[in-house]
């Protein structure tokens, strides 16, 4: 976090904090439930971080974070690299063709990246709780994050914002808890016997440079199949397993992080997406971003009948 | 005990130190993308969820099928039938690895371009509750309530079963064209193309479903239209759950007639909601799960 909560707020920030009316983002339904709750807004609580930002970094070109060996005869050459690192790499299996034929292949973590991504969503979601904590809240419900990009493509803004509330009679954690529910769904999740501890979110990114048979498979060409399967070569119609493989560990990266987050916490409401930019002919770029709200089990499920199954004459 | 007392034991939960992974237990965190009305579902039929799982997979499809030909697309739909399967495959292995028995809620995407067809499923592994071992039993498309309906049934879902066939509209003869104008008459090179395309994916659908020993499948999707890749050519992709009867007879299910006598959209009292006794419900909104 860059700045302590009242040193690094704007001045409006703490002003607006200080007194008058209370701001809420809650819906009407949203409000009533959470005064049911015995949860009571205090203010519309926010934090903003704009980075500088490029998706494909001078430095982030073949050779970044590439540390393995490469020369590994043909197949599969999984060689994690830096402290748990993914790069796997891939070698031609024709021999030499020509000056351009793509040697070698490889897909690789971009932790530069996801530092990235990491350090403005956690910049942002602090300087929300930062917020809370000035109000003296006890939580924040009802987030909503995004990144958008703002200035010519070179910047990008994390935004976090929710409503801040207090639970008179509940003693206030060091932290307020954060979550994305509200309303209803909150007070089902807590009579379920989750207590919710904060909203966590991880991106991973991985680039696939592919190799020549990646390469002919992308562009529907059978050139590889020249040598047949067993030398490397490549049918018509078959698995991209370089792709294949990128795709598998972007996501297994994001549930990894996640959970190392989570300790023997649950992610409820997990919500996965990925996308792809192709960088170049055969070549793609996987981003994949997990988000959640991390809860902790304060009691036992209460025995639950079965579920009637009902009508409506609606 | 009052949700309000619940609110302020589950605030006093924030503040304790966090359990570590692998501690009294072997506790572990899990992950699942289920909503909380469906993780109530499962609780009380029984389950609960693990972890959230993956597959994807994509296929190549080489140069030049899409040009030089009418009718039906084979080596499209090949690809289609692989990746569907290699997708499954690792959606079964990674609920296997996560200690699940199934895989419920998966949400299905397909895309296909000149070159590739695409299929990536994620839904979240579940498992009975108290259990000591979880033997692998089905994947489905089928959310929490359909599942607990399905079993209350006697029915029991197994595996997705899938099918697609693409097809490239064949043109008219330049005759048939100079006989067609200012007619609104069929053109049977269309209705046949679209009718052909739409039997075959239904029947490779089922041909996956009897592969995987079901009876039947329910919730078929139907997906059609445009390829992105060519204005000519046509996509029918459907995709449902094989299911298999577990119980000597299908168990009628015999739901309660209810009459809500509740309006649709309630009106928002501050008083008396102040006033209101904990644990009274308000009108709910849409929400974020």
């Amino acid at each position: 976090m860059a700045a302590a909560a009242g040193d690094g707020l704007p001045e409006a920030a703490t002003r607006r904090l200080a007194g008058g009316a209370w701001s809420s983002g809650l819906s009407v339904s949203d409000f009533a439930s959470c005064l049911d709750m015995g949860m009571e807004p205090v203010g519309y609580v926010q934090g903003y971080a704009v980075l500088q930002w490029s998706w494909f970094m001078a430095t982030g070109g073949f050779g970044m974070g590439m540390g393995g060996r490469l020369g590994v005869a043909g197949g599969w050459g999984v060689t994690p690299q830096r402290g748990g690192q993914y790069v796997e790499q891939w070698q031609c299996p024709h021999g030499f063709v020509s000056a351009e034929h793509r040697m070698y292949g490889a897909n690789y973590e971009l932790t530069w990246l996801e530092d990235s991504w990491a350090s403005g969503w956690g910049l942002a979601t602090g300087r929300m709780v930062d917020e809370a904590k000035e109000l003296g809240a006890t939580g924040v419900v009802g987030v909503v994050d995004a990144m958008r990009p703002l200035v010519g493509g070179t910047t990008v803004e994390f935004r976090a914002s929710g409503t801040a509330v207090v639970v008179p009679g509940a003693p206030r954690p060091a932290t307020p808890f954060s979550t994305y529910l509200s309303g209803q769904r909150l007070a089902k999740l807590i009579e379920a016997g989750f207590a919710p501890i904060a909203v966590v979110a991880t991106l991973s990114a991985v680039r696939m440079l592919g190799y020549c048979v990646t390469h002919y498979q992308l562009a529907g060409s059978t050139a590889g199949t020249w040598y047949g399967s067993g030398a490397g070569g490549v049918s018509g119609v078959g698995p991209v397993d370089q792709v294949n493989r990128a795709q598998a560990a972007a996501r297994r990266l994001a549930r990894e992080r996640v959970r190392a987050q989570l300790g023997a916490d649950v992610l409820h409401g997990a919500a996965l997406e990925t996308s792809e930019r192709e960088i170049g002919e055969g070549d793609l770029s996987i981003q994949c971003t997990l988000k959640g709200t991390r809860v902790r089990r304060f009691k036992d499920f209460d025995p639950l009948p079965d579920a009637t199954p009902v009508v409506r004459l609606a | 005990m009052t949700l309000r007392d619940e609110v302020r034991q589950a605030v006093a939960a924030v503040g304790s130190p966090a359990p570590h992974a692998g501690g009294a237990g072997g506790a572990k965190g899990t992950t699942s993308d289920l909503t909380i009305d469906e993780t109530l579902l499962l609780h009380s039929a029984g389950w609960e969820p693990v972890d959230l799982v993956y597959g994807i997979s994509w296929w190549s499809i080489p140069w030049g099928v899409w040009q030089w030909t009418t009718g039906e697309v084979q080596e499209a739909s090949t690809a289609f039938t692989g990746a569907v399967d290699h997708a499954a495959k690792q959606l079964r292995q990674s609920c296997e690895q996560s200690g699940g028995s199934g895989v419920l809620g998966v949400e299905v995407g397909v895309r296909v371009s000149s070159h590739h067809v695409s299929i990536e499923l994620t839904g979240t592994a579940v498992r009975r509750t108290g259990a000591d071992s979880h033997r692998f039993e089905f994947v489905s498309d089928l959310s929490a309530r359909d599942f607990v309906l399905l079993t209350r049934a006697g029915w029991w879902p197994l595996g997705l079963a899938a099918g697609a066939s693409f097809v490239i509209a064949p043109r008219r003869t330049a005759r048939e064209w100079a006989a067609q104008q200012g007619q609104n008459v069929e053109l049977p090179n269309l209705t046949q193309a679209l009718y052909l395309a739409r039997e075959r994916a239904m029947e490779r659908m089922q041909q996956s479903g009897t592969a995987l020993k079901a009876e039947g499948i329910v919730a078929v999707k139907l997906r059609e239209g445009r390829a992105s890749s060519s204005a000519r050519v046509i996509q029918f992709v459907a995709i449902g759950t094989g299911v298999h009867l577990r119980t000597s007879a299908h168990r009628t299910v015999s739901p309660e007639l209810v009459v809500p006598l509740d309006e649709q959209v309630r009106a928002f009292d501050v008083k008396g909601l102040r006033r209101a006794p904990a644990g009274r419900r308000s009108g709910g909104g849409p929400e974020r799960t």
